[in-house]
C-alpha cells in the first residue's frame, strides 16, 4: 500500500477515534450531570452534541472522498455506519442531559444507580507555572492528591475523554469531579 | 417480521433495573466495536443477545414506572426515569447496529483495524478451558493490571453476566472471560484462559 494511502486512513481512524471519545464522554458526563444535578455539565453535553453533529458531516465526507475500489465498498459502508452510531450514542447522551435541564431535581433512583461518589463538579485551568503541564495523567496522580479525577479535558473547542496517557497542556480546563474538599487542593496543583 | 417476547410480569425494583440496563448498555458499546474492528462473531452475537435483555428489562422499567406513579408529581419525576432508561436502550440500540456490521458481513476496512489497534486497547473473549490455571482463582488474586496490563470487564456465565466482576469473583470452568488492555497482554491472558500457558509471570 501507498504511503499516501496509508496517511489518508490514519486520518480516517483518528477523525473516528475522535468521534468514538467523545460519544463516550458525552455519556459519561450526561450520567454525572444526573448525578449531581449540574446544569453546567449538562450544557456541556448538550454543545458537545453540536460538536458531535459538526464533526461527523466532516467524517463521512472524509470517508466518501478517499478514491475507493469496488470491493472496499463493504468496508467503506462499514466505516459509515459507525460513524452514524457515533452520533446515535451521542443523540442519547444529550436526551439525558436534558432530563436535568428540564430543572426537576432528578429522581433519587438514578442517583442511587450511579455508584460514584462524587459530590461536586469544578472547572479548573491549567497555568503555565502548574506541575502538571506536560505529564500524563497516570503521571499527574490527580486522584492521589486531590481525591478528585478528572471527568473531562477541554482544549480549545476540544473535549478530551481522559486516559491514562493523555497529556496535560497549558491552558487545558479540567472538568473534575469528587468529594468536596479535593477542590481546593485540585485549585493548588493547576495554578500554584 | 421479528418474533417478540412474550413478556411475563415479575417484579423488581426500579433501580435494580435501571442499574442493569445502564450497565448493560454500556459494556455493549465496548464489546460491539471490538467485534466490528476486530471481525469478531461471537463477540458480535454476544452484543445481539444482550440487546434483546436490555429491550425486556427497559420493557419491565416502564410498567414498573407505571403501577410506581401515585401523583402528578410522583409521575413528573419518573418520566425522567423513563426518559434516561430509553437513553440507555438507545444506546443498546447502536451498540446492536455495530454488531449487525459484522453478522450482515459488512465488514471494516481491514486496515482500519490496523490502525485502530495501534492507538487503542482492545477487547477480547476467552473461553476459561478445564486445564487453565485460571479456574478455581480469585480475580484480585491474579493480580492482571499489574502482570500485563489487562482488566477482566464481564464473565458470561452460561446465560448470565457479571459485569465489572468483584475482586473476590472465583473463575470457573467455562466461563466466557471479556478482557480489555493492550494487544500484548490480551494475548497472552488467552493463552492463560485456554490452557496454552500454564505460569503466571511476574
Amino acid at each position: 500500500m501507498s504511503r499516501q494511502r496509508q496517511k489518508q486512513f490514519e486520518e480516517i481512524v483518528e477523525r473516528f477515534v475522535e468521534l468514538k471519545d467523545t460519544s463516550e464522554l458525552m455519556m459519561d458526563l450526561a450520567y454525572s450531570s444526573l448525578l449531581l444535578n449540574s446544569r453546567e455539565l449538562a450544557e456541556e453535553v448538550q454543545r458537545l452534541e453540536e460538536y458531535v453533529d459538526k464533526r461527523h458531516t466532516d467524517f463521512e465526507l472524509l470517508v466518501l472522498s478517499s478514491k475507493f475500489k469496488k470491493e472496499e465498498a463493504r468496508g467503506f459502508l462499514g466505516l459509515i455506519r459507525l460513524g452514524v452510531v457515533t452520533e446515535k450514542i451521542a443523540d442519547a447522551a444529550a436526551e439525558i442531559a436534558e432530563v436535568v435541564l428540564r430543572g426537576i431535581e432528578p429522581h433519587p433512583v438514578l442517583k442511587l444507580a450511579i455508584e460514584e461518589a462524587e459530590e461536586t463538579v469544578t472547572y479548573v485551568r491549567v497555568t503555565e507555572g502548574s506541575s502538571l503541564v506536560n505529564k500524563t495523567l497516570r503521571e499527574a496522580r490527580i486522584p492521589e492528591e486531590t481525591g478528585m479525577w478528572v471527568l473531562a479535558i477541554r482544549r480549545r473547542d476540544k473535549c478530551i475523554r481522559p486516559k491514562p496517557d493523555s497529556k496535560i497542556e497549558a491552558g487545558d480546563i479540567l472538568i473534575a469531579s469528587g468529594y468536596a474538599e479535593g477542590e481546593e487542593d485540585l485549585k493548588k496543583l493547576v495554578s500554584p | 417480521m421479528p418474533r417478540l417476547e412474550k413478556i411475563e410480569y415479575k417484579p423488581i425494583s426500579v433501580r435494580e433495573l435501571f442499574l442493569e440496563i445502564k450497565n448493560l448498555s454500556e459494556l455493549m458499546i465496548d464489546l460491539a466495536y471490538s467485534a466490528a474492528l476486530f471481525n469478531d462473531k461471537e463477540l458480535a452475537e454476544d452484543v445481539l443477545e444482550l440487546e434483546n435483555r436490555v429491550d425486556t428489562l427497559t420493557y419491565f422499567l416502564e410498567m414498573e414506572i407505571m403501577i410506581a406513579a401515585r401523583d402528578a408529581k410522583d409521575a413528573e419525576a419518573l418520566v425522567g426515569v423513563s426518559t434516561v432508561a430509553s437513553a440507555a436502550d438507545k444506546i443498546s440500540d447502536a451498540a446492536a447496529d455495530i454488531a449487525a456490521i459484522v453478522t450482515q458481513n459488512i465488514g471494516v476496512h481491514p486496515i482500519v483495524s490496523e490502525v485502530f489497534e495501534k492507538v487503542e486497547e482492545r477487547l477480547m473473549r476467552a473461553k476459561a478451558s478445564e486445564e487453565s490455571i485460571l479456574v478455581g482463582k480469585q480475580i484480585g488474586e491474579l493480580d492482571l493490571a499489574a502482570r500485563m496490563g489487562v482488566d477482566i470487564i464481564a464473565i458470561r456465565r452460561n446465560k448470565d453476566w457479571i459485569i465489572d466482576p468483584k475482586e473476590t469473583e472465583e473463575i470457573k470452568f467455562g466461563d466466557i472471560l471479556i478482557a480489555r488492555g493492550a494487544p500484548s497482554g490480551i494475548k497472552e491472558f488467552k493463552e492463560l484462559a485456554e490452557g496454552k500457558r500454564q505460569e503466571l509471570k511476574d
